[in-house]
């Protein structure tokens, strides 16, 4: 067991374990400097083991079914292995790298932004932990989804009505201890995703169309399309969010907002052989980055076009000239998101959800964001003027 | 050897600067011919084809010559001229070949030409309009050599093609490989040595990032290559 545990740990943390103290480190950094800016809110305890719970349940999952993972220890599933150490040591090291490296950026903003008692960081430690475990137990069962959906049904009816009581955090304690017990039931094999190989014949197209290209790219990753439909119904709520600051700064900073499409901005990213093919092939700009972009450009004009509707349908006052910001704003993100997947692609990532969650996402917006205060502050002066 | 196309003069590449991968490495490639690469595991073949192909970036040069002119391997003057199979590839899985095959002809600016026969001879009919990434790692590799051979690229590169063919495949790409010169030159790597002895006119044994040995026309006798070898593995 000791091996495997190592021999996981270290493709995810490293030979030398060097993430194990690099990540943790980032988000000290992280808490510390919200901590100085001062800056608080008000969250309550149940909003805090919510995001816990779910952030780390998505993230475990996505590291779950990660074909990384399959590629990489295939040669594992070969060997003759003990089925209870194999499962212990997978889901453990899956488990501490969701922790520390995705949970803990989580953590460090909700802890730093607001005030919290010992018993509430504790609680929000124990949903981690719960929801690693129950993730791990329901990717293992997932093929008796419908067992696995009464438990799911039952979980969420105790924490929606239980949740204020004070035996809420032991409820969720014997359902991690229940969700271990699964696991180590389960196959090993459970884990394994080999790659599907139907060979689909398509309608006979002589010519390429790159629009296709990107299509068929999203329709064949579920969670990439998932992810944007999120994104389209989060155009949908915004305005909401907005009510109390109906400014022109909140409607730019909503655009900036919904240029966080991560899969389709990562296309080169996520697939090295891509890379390399566009590096080596000539005229790649016209060819590859043009509609490239065109793409990004297209599905940022979406939500954006979705936020505005919404907007108009919720107060009003949506005019030509925000519906050509929003043009603008979406060429924008989409130019410099192309932009950076040519000159910096992320490379060096262990599994796909390093790639989602790597920092050089937040440039994009963060550029926007500042583009949009120039303009507003821009807007204002002229204002003053006259 | 008649007309040069590519000379190429002390060439030095590496991964990590303490050791170098390529070292005063120089070759010079005639118009019209086959020229094998074949040498032992980390000799530098595929970094001398990457440095070629304008993706190995660490590389320095006391001259690279196309035609007798400088060139540079990102540069797309060069880029135009030559294209490469890779020995692993798996780029574009979201096309299928027909598309990939109009791509890579756009990419070249040239008219689409007739492959028929080339599918045909890679017995790759009837994965013709499936999607690369539902084809078997053989099946993308003829896709990638069909493009390469419809395409006719003055210096073709090719990075251990046999790799991951069947027997038919195998003998229909010596073929190919051996009547390219009618259009222009082939640089390959391969660690079969029937492969290199079936097509090449000449032939370079690379040992620790240089040329070791060269044999040419007559000499191009397998037991000879096999003996550079051998010595090459006891030293």
């Amino acid at each position: 067991m000791n091996m495997m545990f190592k021999a996981f740990f270290k493709k995810l943390f490293g030979a030398k374990y060097e993430r194990l103290a690099r990540a943790p480190f980032l988000y000290l950094i992280v808490y510390l400097g919200l901590d100085l800016a001062d800056f608080h809110i008000t969250v309550a305890p149940f909003i805090l083991y919510l995001i816990v719970t779910t952030s780390t349940a998505a993230v475990m999952w996505q590291a779950l079914s990660s074909q990384e993972n399959a590629a990489a220890i295939q040669n594992m599933w070969m060997l003759p292995f003990e089925k209870k150490p194999f499962l212990v040591s997978y889901t453990a090291v899956l488990g501490i790298y969701t922790f520390l490296t995705k949970t803990a950026a989580v953590l460090a903003v909700l802890l730093a932004v607001a005030d919290w008692k010992i018993a509430e960081v504790l609680g929000s430690i124990v949903c981690a932990l719960h929801a690693v475990a129950v993730t791990a137990a329901v990717f293992a069962w997932r093929n008796i989804w419908h067992a696995v959906c009464v438990w799911m049904a039952v979980l969420f009816s105790a924490v929606f009505f239980f949740a204020d009581l004070p035996w809420f955090l032991p409820m969720i304690a014997a359902d991690s201890a229940f969700a271990v017990f699964l696991l180590l039931k389960a196959d090993g094999y459970c884990f394994y995703q080999p790659k599907s190989s139907q060979k689909k014949l398509r309608k006979p197209h002589r010519h390429f169309t790159m629009l296709f290209y990107f299509f068929r790219y999203l329709k064949t990753h579920k969670n990439y399309l998932a992810n944007t439909l999120m994104m389209w119904c989060i155009a949908c709520v915004l305005p909401l969010f907005f009510r109390q600051t109906q400014t022109l700064f909140a409607v730019f900073a909503g655009f900036a907002v919904l240029s966080l499409n991560t899969p389709v901005c990562i296309l080169l990213s996520c697939d090295p052989a891509l890379e390399q093919a566009v590096r080596f092939l000539p005229n790649q700009k016209k060819l590859f980055f043009a509609p490239y972009c065109l793409f990004l450009f297209l599905s940022s004009l979406i939500a954006d076009a979705i936020f505005l509707c919404s907007l108009q349908i919720q107060f009003g006052g949506v005019r030509m000239p925000l519906a050509a910001a929003a043009v603008g704003f979406a060429l924008q993100s989409a130019l410099c998101s192309a932009l950076l997947e040519c000159f910096c692609p992320v490379r060096g990532w262990k599994i796909e959800s390093d790639l989602w969650h790597h920092p050089r996402k937040y440039i994009v917006p963060a550029v926007m964001l500042l583009f949009a205060g120039a303009v507003c502050s821009f807007l204002s002066q002229i204002h003053v003027i006259h | 050897m008649g007309t040069t196309l590519l000379h190429i003069n002390r060439l030095n590449a590496w991964y990590n600067r303490e050791k170098m991968v390529l070292s005063d490495f120089s070759i010079t490639l005639a118009e019209h011919e086959v020229t094998g690469l074949i040498g032992l595991n980390g000799a530098g073949k595929t970094t001398f084809l990457n440095v070629l192909s304008g993706l190995h970036p660490a590389y320095r040069a006391a001259g690279i010559h196309f035609h007798g002119h400088p060139a540079k391997p990102r540069h797309k003057n060069f880029k135009l001229c030559r294209y490469t199979v890779f020995a692993e590839d798996a780029s574009f899985q979201y096309f299928t070949f027909r598309e990939y095959l109009s791509y890579v002809f756009s990419a070249y600016q040239k008219k689409a030409a007739d492959v028929s026969e080339l599918i045909q001879g890679f017995h790759f009919e009837p994965f013709a309009d499936v999607l690369f990434k539902d084809l078997s790692t053989g099946n993308r590799k003829k896709a990638y050599l069909i493009t390469a051979f419809a395409l006719k690229p003055e210096l073709l590169l090719l990075d251990e093609p046999v790799n991951g063919l069947d027997f038919e495949s195998t003998e229909y790409l010596y073929q190919q490989i051996a009547g390219y010169k009618q259009y222009g030159t082939v640089l390959f790597s391969s660690h079969i040595l029937e492969s290199i002895t079936l097509t090449s006119d000449r032939v370079f044994v690379l040992e620790n990032g240089q040329i070791r040995q060269t044999f040419e026309g007559g000499q191009i006798h397998a037991a000879k290559i096999r003996e550079a070898l051998h010595y090459e593995h006891d030293v």
